[in-house]
């Protein structure tokens, strides 16, 4: 009882202690200062966005004199070049939100599954080969290897996966890397009981794998879809090489920021495209941070 | 009355559990044999080829791996490139790694505004590189100067223009954006450490920085090592988003071999440039392999023990 007392007043004495300690309050200024960058940029960003060019010149730093609503010049007047074998074609913005939206969806969706499936193989048939691919998951993950971009788009080439959309949820469709261990933790800590219970009501393999064990675990496995969508919708170097023909939103962004077609070379455009690829996913992340940020965690890697 | 059905025998449940494995593992696999083994193997093979595009016919050569050995120690545009990997490399390992863990801690005590300082913190690692770099950008260049001329009346020259600042920029843009996941996973990892832990080390007078140190350091090392040990190949593969701020036109002394690489691939005219590319890469992974089982080494040996 005297120790459950004493517990009880340390904690609270060292929780004010703690709460208001100079390292605390020195912690707090540097956090405090580190949100208000994050804020101060992103603000003048989305303020220029809405100034004329002629306002932005004098005006850098204020409210805009004007409000002018650059956004639908850029998505009606901002296009990306494409060579097609008839020639060259012209790619807007909608076409470009589609193109982000079925790469980033299509990649997301089979960069998940496949480490998802590919776990749950690993955690519930205990054979040697399912060892062996733990393994290799964690050996590719220590073991760098640099500069096999070359030879892999020769093999997409060569597959005729190279400028197909398709192609690429092919490529992106491996378990290896963290979120195959994320999937592995959480199918070991999965009861056995879950799967022998169906197994004797005469379930199947598969009926079990997704009728019992993917709704189980469809908070991680919508957690890491999420994120691999972020990644995707934002990747605009995987686009450049493999998706010529295939724009998305964040590569028209790559291709603006080094355009110097008269209008939308200005800096209020730029800002005006700018947000018209960050807004989409911030609406996302509003909706969808709770799920984001608390849902995965890593351990060691021993191998 | 027998059906023809119940004659045959059952098939058994571990063989029905092996078609099942195989089946459900032919995909994974083979995408992995093709993906990873055929790309690494044949990148390992390109690096000693010879791509002739008029003749179009390719001869085996060492002559992109001496070539490209003689440019690693003698080239001094090839030697800023490695002490700029380097260097990059520490700093954000130096700088970034202790602020992260810190702002964890900060969080994971939910200290007051933990909740907001985790969403912004996170912000960075939702937005789009190139947005942020393009935001960035324009905000140091511009705005900057702005605030000093309004705020301090004085004139100062835009940060990525001035040649003094532009490198330290680009560090400090790379840390400052660089905390979400990092700090996320150190959080929730240390939101598994057992408050009777805690307790105990409150009722021995340990707390702040001590209990940091003692007690959430040591448990949360596995993820610290984690990152640590995969982050070693970011010393040949980050880009430090140069490519983002000037697409394929970095200055030569701010270029890391991230950028180097992947420049050089997607600007190659054809595919006789590859060998170059891939015989640079085998040469760097000679080093980043060892190098990152060494690290991973000295962390098993000298890391806290969470005992």
């Amino acid at each position: 009882m005297d120790m459950q007392r004493i517990k009880k007043n340390n904690k609270g004495s060292d929780g004010v202690r703690e709460r208001f300690s100079p390292i605390t309050i020195i912690m707090l200024i540097v956090l405090a200062l580190y949100a208000l960058s994050m804020i101060v940029l992103l603000g003048w960003a989305l303020l220029t966005a809405f100034k004329e060019q002629s306002d932005f010149r004098v005006n850098i730093i204020g409210f805009p004199t004007k409000w002018v609503w650059n956004f639908s010049y850029v998505y009606k007047n901002f296009k990306v070049a494409v060579q097609t074998d008839t020639g060259q074609v012209m790619i807007g913005m909608g076409r470009m939100y589609v193109n982000s939206v079925l790469y980033a969806l299509g990649c997301a969706f089979f960069n998940t599954l496949v480490p998802c499936i590919t776990a749950y193989m690993c955690a519930k048939f205990p054979y040697k080969f399912s060892k062996a691919v733990h393994t290799t998951v964690i050996v590719t993950m220590i073991i760098p290897i640099v500069g096999a971009l070359p030879m892999e788009i020769t093999v997409a080439r060569f597959l005729h996966l190279y400028d197909h959309i398709w192609g690429l949820w092919l490529m992106k469709a491996n378990f290896l890397g963290m979120y195959f261990l994320v999937f592995y933790g959480v199918f070991k800590s999965l009861p056995d009981a879950y799967t022998e219970a169906a197994k004797i009501d005469g379930a199947g393999n598969l009926c079990i794998l997704f009728r019992i064990v993917m709704p189980v675990v469809r908070n991680t496995f919508f957690t890491v879809m999420l994120i691999n969508f972020i990644t995707f919708w934002n990747d605009y170097q995987t686009p450049l090489i493999y998706l010529p023909s295939y724009p998305t939103v964040a590569l028209g962004m790559y291709h603006m920021a080094t355009t110097t077609i008269n209008k939308l070379s200005y800096v209020p455009m730029r800002m005006a495209g700018a947000m018209e690829l960050l807004i989409p996913i911030f609406i996302l992340f509003l909706f969808t941070h709770k799920r984001l940020l608390g849902n995965l965690t890593v351990g060691g890697i021993k191998g | 009355m027998r059906t023809k059905n119940t004659q045959k025998p059952m098939m058994s449940g571990k063989r029905k559990d092996m078609i099942f494995y195989i089946s459900m593992m032919a995909f994974p696999v083979a995408q992995f044999a093709v993906f990873y083994i055929v790309v690494n193997g044949g990148s390992f093979l390109l690096s000693f080829q010879n791509i002739n595009i008029l003749t179009d016919t390719t001869t085996w050569t060492f002559d992109s791996i001496a070539r490209m050995a003689k440019m690693l120690v003698t080239d001094s545009g090839m030697l800023t490139v490695l002490k700029t990997s380097l260097v990059s490399y520490l700093l954000l390992l130096v700088i970034g790694t202790p602020l992260g863990l810190l702002f964890s801690y900060y969080i994971f005590k939910k200290l007051p505004l933990s909740g907001a300082f985790r969403v912004i913190l996170f912000l960075p690692s939702i937005i789009s590189a190139i947005v942020m770099v393009t935001i960035f950008q324009f905000f140091v260049e511009r705005a900057m100067p702005e605030f000093v001329r309004v705020l301090f009346h004085k004139n100062i020259p835009g940060l990525m223009e001035n040649t003094a600042t532009r490198y330290g920029t680009v560090i400090f843009y790379n840390i400052w954006i660089g905390f979400g996941t990092g700090v996320l996973m150190y959080a929730n990892g240390m939101s598994g450490i057992s408050q009777e832990i805690i307790d105990s080390a409150h009722v021995d007078g340990v707390t702040g920085l001590r209990e940091f140190w003692s007690i959430t350091l040591p448990s949360i090392f596995p993820t610290i090592s984690t990152f640590i040990i995969t982050g070693v190949a970011g010393i040949f593969t980050s880009q430090l988003n140069l490519f983002s701020f000037y697409g394929g036109a970095a200055p030569e002394n701010l270029q890391t071999f991230g950028y180097y690489l992947y420049m050089h691939t997607q600007a190659a005219a054809s595919r006789a440039e590859y060998p170059d590319v891939a015989a640079l890469g085998l040469l760097l992974s000679c080093v980043a392999i060892p190098l990152t089982l060494l690290v991973k080494w000295a962390m098993e040996k000298f890391g806290p023990s969470a005992d």
